[in-house]
């Protein structure tokens, strides 16, 4: 398990709980802790923790160092939230469900990615 | 609907109902309104081609979509992608304003006659203007307007719709677009899943930062009286509130009957 610390712990779990907040109201990831299960299962079957599930969508420029959202990065995210539904044995919602709460991790910590992609 | 009433409630809608497909009519009373639009010279650079979402191969959906109006393509049952022609100005060659000269809309009154159009606007204005790299800015007011007429009509349809861009590569292969015409936009069209309303009239810059008179230092002055009248006439509805919970009730509710992420 990636995940060396409590997953509430990561910093982009913790914005992640904010972007949340902020949007809808109310506390989503101790409502639901379905949501941070799902999380918790994806960085596992990526091998690893969250906050490196949120920084390899991204790299830096090498001559200034501005760090942007990589396309190529992106689409291998969404390749692998595909094998990740594929490989879930849930049935179609219950697997949709869990790509979605992963989706919801990257979108609140600014990663260009849509449900279209997955 | 009253004409300021259809402004009033237009909403750019990014949820459509998936069930309710969208009457061919209504299509054609978009496109109508977009072609009585007033529009420079009579050149009416606007092209639209219609196109049902379900009849699109879904891997050239998958090209179609930009990143962040993916959604909306994919959601919307119909879909009007607009171009811009750029090469009816020298395929007309002033015919249409020789037109507007025909049925009295430009008189000798202001200058106007056969003459003047074939000698001198054509030849010495339009054709050159074609060449001038800022031509398809003006042109692209001009479709904006026309396009502005087709959305408001919807609306006043009781339709969804919602600008966005599109993968012109894709788009090009997929409607056979001629090689001079410049992608614009595409209208995303069809029933709205969202609320009449749909969270209120979006916040909007204040009024003295957009319009001014006399230069462009001064302001307009604004009359409250004005505004008053208008909120009578519906052009202003109740503005959407920040923070917004009955909205984001309502996107949640559409986010999970749609499967999609919160």
């Amino acid at each position: 398990m990636p995940t060396e610390r409590a997953i509430e712990d990561y910093a982009s779990v913790a914005e992640w709980a904010q972007g949340l907040r902020d949007q809808w109201g109310g506390d989503p990831l101790a409502e639901e802790p379905e949501k941070l299960a799902s999380l918790a299962a994806f960085c596992e079957f990526v091998d690893m923790n969250p906050d490196e599930v949120l920084a390899f969508c991204f790299l830096r420029k090498k001559a200034s160092g501005e760090r942007f959202g990589s396309q190529k990065r992106r689409e291998e995210i969404a390749a692998r939230l595909r094998e990740f539904r594929d490989q879930s044995g849930l049935d179609a919602a219950a697997a949709r469900k869990r790509v979605n709460d992963v989706l919801s991790f990257l979108i609140h910590g600014g990663v260009l990615i849509h449900t279209g992609m997955v | 609907m009253e004409f300021k009433e259809v402004l009033g409630i237009r909403r750019s809608i990014r949820f459509f109902d998936q069930e309710r497909p969208v009457e061919r009519e209504k299509i054609q009373k978009i496109l109508e309104a977009m072609r009585v639009a007033s529009c420079a010279v009579n050149a009416h650079w606007l092209r639209a081609v219609v196109v049902n979402r379900e009849d699109i191969p879904p891997e050239t959906m998958e090209a179609l979509k930009m990143p962040v109006a993916a959604l909306v393509q994919e959601l919307a049952p119909v879909h009007i992608y607009c171009y811009l022609d750029t090469g009816i100005v020298n395929r007309i060659k002033g015919t249409r304003l020789r037109q507007l000269v025909d049925v009295g809309a430009l008189a000798p009154t202001h200058g106007w006659s056969h003459k003047f159009v074939d000698e001198f606007v054509y030849p010495q204005v339009l054709e050159p203007l074609t060449q001038n790299p800022a031509y398809p800015i003006a042109a692209a007011f001009d479709c904006g307007g026309a396009g502005t007429q087709g959305l408001l009509t919807a609306v006043d349809e009781g339709l969804g719709v919602c600008w966005t861009a599109f993968n012109a590569d894709a788009a090009k292969t997929l409607l056979d677009i001629p090689d001079d015409w410049i992608p614009l936009y595409v209208m995303n069209v069809g029933y709205s899943l969202e609320s009449r309303e749909a969270g209120g009239q979006r916040p909007r810059p204040e009024f003295e930062e957009l319009y001014f008179e006399g230069n462009a230092r001064q302001p307009f002055r604004r009359d409250p009286r004005v505004v008053k009248d208008l909120e009578k006439e519906k052009l202003f509805t109740p503005p959407a509130p920040s923070p917004n919970p009955e909205r984001m009730k309502e996107i949640r509710t559409m986010a999970r009957k749609l499967g999609l992420p919160e």
